[in-house]
């Protein structure tokens, strides 16, 4: 018998005659399993909950562990894996937030809720308080980047063909009434929300409700102060941007009263749970879920059987102690590091030349930072310092003793000299742009999961991102009360956090001390960049000025001295260095402080007017 | 019945193929222009997209600026379509009084047009030479609208034409400037790499004024 074959050209024609051969049946229509109707999810108890989760998962934006590149992006960390950071400047479109379908997805939610009769009321009354204070979440993290935008209260927009859309063009709200609304439907949410904590901070609660209105009218109270003292402020005609002066006291004193009653009436502490090593202490009260009482509200990354979600400590695990491939993405730099007080030195510098320009020399890498802040060695892996119980290796080098001059020799990472020494440790750092190696001389302690496995692609790590914090409540009360001249009540709080610090306590406060004290405490925890936007200082910290102090990136590299038959052969030595793989010192223009309207907005609803700069 | 069978492939690839090239010609005619004070152009940041003067036309049912970006001489050129159009500077952009009033620009084919402005201070008797190892600059600062201070003089060097605030290689800023008087100041090359190795050096000055996002720029001066 013949056997068949397969002509190209027979595929061809099967495919032709398919185009045009088909017949039509009814095969194709039937009801989707993918979308669901109201009554579906509105008349079952679980479905309503698994919403709920969906909208957990949408509600992350700015600086976070799951992003870790966006760590490099201010002066905290920078950026060494592979290629230089290009970045010269802060993006129009940096960080911002508009999304109106979340919050078209958060009134379609309450809508159904509030018609379900599956839920009896204490539960709808749970589930409307935290929907709500998602929806004011959305808001403000709209309202600090942009301004004033339109506020569609609980209304769920329908477009019908033909219909007018002038209705469905809303202005933009003020600044002002902006922070007002949040912190209105704070309140609201707050008195709906149970007061009890829930596993891994990973829900609102009552307090969280409370924090976000005691942070959101810190923000408005400050940008109303700080805006105003400019030498130009910056402000739309109709107040989408910028906040009358004489608004702030009343913002202080709501933040004020708010935060009290977290620090007063919440489960929370100022978590001390070893008092004897307050390095350990800080980073389990920011790192260590298991009976965790400083952390109020937090993106959690462990999912029921989805196991761990977050890959930043695989990605930004020291080389000596990672267990993938991946390693060494990003590390802290020396600008961070320095803003650290010493126990009894405001002035943080580490110490690396005498008077006379002379080297100081250490017996081990780590005593360059003995008597610093406790919370450094809670968020940096200093070079030398242990992880996971083993020591972090970090050496640059080897400064080598000859005719009267230090020559510095480097090698590739890991080669050890005749003598068996190593030269360039195997973890860097150098400043060349090899993946994988270090480059600024630190690493990231703080959300760096020690759990074994944690740094693997297979696993990941489920450590969570806190969002609101109890030092956090600490600290607005500290600055409200500083900001309405209340000296010894905003001393009382400020010198609580720096006394967990181990540092000396404040007998005065200003607007410099409240920056330095977030800068140092909330190091990594999506802060930096909002703290130096609302007290107007981010255009002159960020200056754009090459080898500035601030502006550009800079490292420090420690080295192992070797002058055989002198006392210092053996100790080691530290250079400070700009930052290799930062080209550019971080430049934040005055257009910056307030993110680009999206002239698509503006054609799709002509009432949007555009910011300022704009 | 073959026959129709070897027709439908043909049938088939005539039906996929999708219709011609783009159908509208590129934009031909050119505005070109500068934005001046006293006829003489304005000197400003000319990278990074700094400076922006935007245009507008009217009847079309979107209104969005076509943007037009200054160059470091304050000059600019957009090639763009015949027709009506509305040239205003950018809001709260540029070292000038933010003025937003339109300039119409009729174009056909090619138009030069000069956009008024009117600084806060301005830049005279610039000199900028280099002296030995150094760089000898001087100027005088002139107030030339009131209520505005001065934040700070730089003097930038460059390897290129294109140096700026952002782009350079030296810089040293001046605090305390006075104006109407002659400010000098020598700037010190020798630790400079590109004075070193005999390269091209750029210079120019530029001028802040306090709450101001951009810098008033002298010309550029080619040193070497």
């Amino acid at each position: 018998m013949k056997t068949t074959s397969i002509s190209i050209f027979k595929i061809i024609l099967l495919f032709c005659s398919m185009t045009y051969l088909q017949s039509c049946s009814d095969f194709l229509e039937r009801q989707p399993d993918q979308i669901l109707t109201d009554d579906q999810i509105f008349g079952d108890k679980v479905m309503i909950r698994s919403v709920l989760a969906n909208f957990y998962g949408r509600v992350t934006w700015g600086q976070h562990i799951g992003d870790w590149y966006s760590f490099t992006v201010l002066d905290e960390a920078g950026k060494s894996d592979q290629g230089p950071d290009n970045m010269q400047n802060f993006g129009n479109e940096h960080w911002r937030v508009s999304n109106y379908e979340l919050i078209r997805n958060f009134n379609q939610f309450l809508k159904g809720l509030r018609e379900s009769t599956v839920l009896n009321d204490t539960e709808k009354q749970e589930y409307e308080g935290e929907v709500r204070f998602l929806r004011a979440w959305t808001y403000f993290n709209m309202c600090r980047g942009l301004g004033g935008m339109p506020i569609v209260g609980d209304e769920v927009f329908e477009y019908i063909s033909g219909m007018d859309v002038g209705s469905l063009q809303y202005p933009r709200a003020t600044e002002a009434e902006m922070y007002d609304y949040i912190i209105a439907e704070c309140e609201a949410a707050s008195l709906m929300l149970p007061a009890s904590t829930n596993t891994n901070a990973a829900r609102a609660n009552r307090w969280v409700a409370l924090m976000l209105k005691a942070r959101s009218a810190i923000y408005a109270g400050s940008l109303a102060n700080y805006n105003n003292k400019m030498t130009s402020p910056i402000r739309t005609p109709g107040g989408e941007v910028g906040i009358a002066a004489n608004l702030a006291n009343a913002y202080y004193e709501k933040a004020l009263q708010a935060a009290q009653e977290v620090i007063n009436t919440s489960p929370y502490s100022l978590q001390l749970t070893k008092p004897d090593d307050l390095e350990r202490n800080f980073y389990e009260a920011l790192s260590v879920k298991t009976n965790n009482t400083e952390v109020i509200w937090a993106r959690d990354h462990g999912y029921p059987g989805e196991g761990q979600q977050v890959n930043f400590t695989t990605m930004n695990i020291p080389g000596s102690h990672a267990e993938d491939i991946d390693r060494a993405a990003a590390g802290p730099i020396l600008n961070l590091v320095e803003d650290f007080e010493y126990v009894d030195d405001r002035n943080g510098d580490i110490k690396i030349r005498d008077d006379q320009g002379n080297f100081i020399f250490y017996d081990d890498p780590l005593d360059a930072f003995a008597n610093k802040d406790a919370r450094l060695g809670g968020s940096v892996i200093l070079p030398n310092a242990l992880f996971r119980g083993t020591a972090v290796e970090v050496q640059a080098g080897h400064k080598v003793w000859n005719n009267g001059t230090w020559q510095t020799v480097t090698s590739t990472p890991g080669e050890r000299d005749n003598a068996g020494r190593v030269i360039t440790s195997a973890n860097g750092p150098n400043r060349s742009n090899e993946q994988f190696i270090n480059k600024s001389g630190f690493f990231f302690r703080k959300f760096l999961d020690e759990t074994p496995g944690a740094s693997t692609r297979g696993r990941n790590s489920d450590m969570w991102f806190p969002r609101f914090r109890f030092a956090e409540a600490v600290l607005i009360a500290a600055e409200a009360a500083m900001e309405l001249g209340q000296q010894s009540i905003a001393l009382g709080y400020i010198n609580q956090i720096r006394s967990r610090a181990g540092i000396q306590p404040l007998a005065s406060i200003t607007v410099d001390d409240i920056i330095q004290e977030r800068r140092v405490e909330f190091a990594f925890e999506n802060h930096r960049y909002w703290d130096l936007k609302r007290f107007r200082r981010a255009h002159i910290i960020w200056n754009g000025v090459v080898n500035s102090p601030n502006a550009q990136h800079w490292a420090l590299f420690p080295y192992l001295v070797v002058a055989p038959g002198t006392p210092n052969d053996g100790k080691f030595v530290f250079d400070r260095l700009t930052f290799s793989n930062s080209l550019h010192p971080r430049f934040f223009e005055l257009r910056n402080y307030y993110n680009f309207i999206d002239l698509g907005w503006q054609n799709a609803n002509p009432k949007i007017v555009l910011n300022p700069f704009q | 019945m073959k026959k129709i069978l070897y027709i439908l492939p043909i049938l088939t690839a005539l039906t996929i193929v999708s219709c011609g090239l783009d159908n509208r010609d590129e934009p031909e005619s050119t505005i070109r222009g500068r934005v001046v004070y006293n006829g003489e152009a304005v000197g400003v940041r000319g990278t990074g997209e700094a400076v922006q003067l935007q245009l507008f036309q009217d009847g079309y049912e979107l209104t969005n600026p076509v943007p037009v970006y200054v160059t470091q001489d304050g000059t600019f050129e957009i090639k763009i379509f015949d027709g009506e159009y509305k040239l205003v500077t950018r809001n709260n952009n540029g070292p000038w009084v933010n003025d937003r009033d339109t300039t119409v620009v009729r174009l056909q084919g090619m138009t030069d047009v000069d956009i008024n402005v009117t600084p806060l201070f301005t830049l005279s008797n610039v000199s900028l030479a280099l002296n030995g190892t150094s760089l000898s600059a001087s100027f005088q600062a002139n107030e030339v609208t009131q209520g505005w201070d001065i934040d700070y003089a730089t003097i930038v060097v460059g390897r290129t034409s294109f140096v700026d605030d952002v782009s350079y290689t030296v810089r040293r800023d001046l605090r305390d400037i006075d104006t109407g008087v002659l400010t000098t100041e020598l700037v010190d090359l020798t630790e400079n790499a590109d004075f070193k190795n005999g390269r091209a050096l750029y210079a120019r000055i530029g001028l802040r004024a306090a709450g101001k996002d951009q810098s008033i720029y002298s010309q550029v001066v080619k040193l070497r």
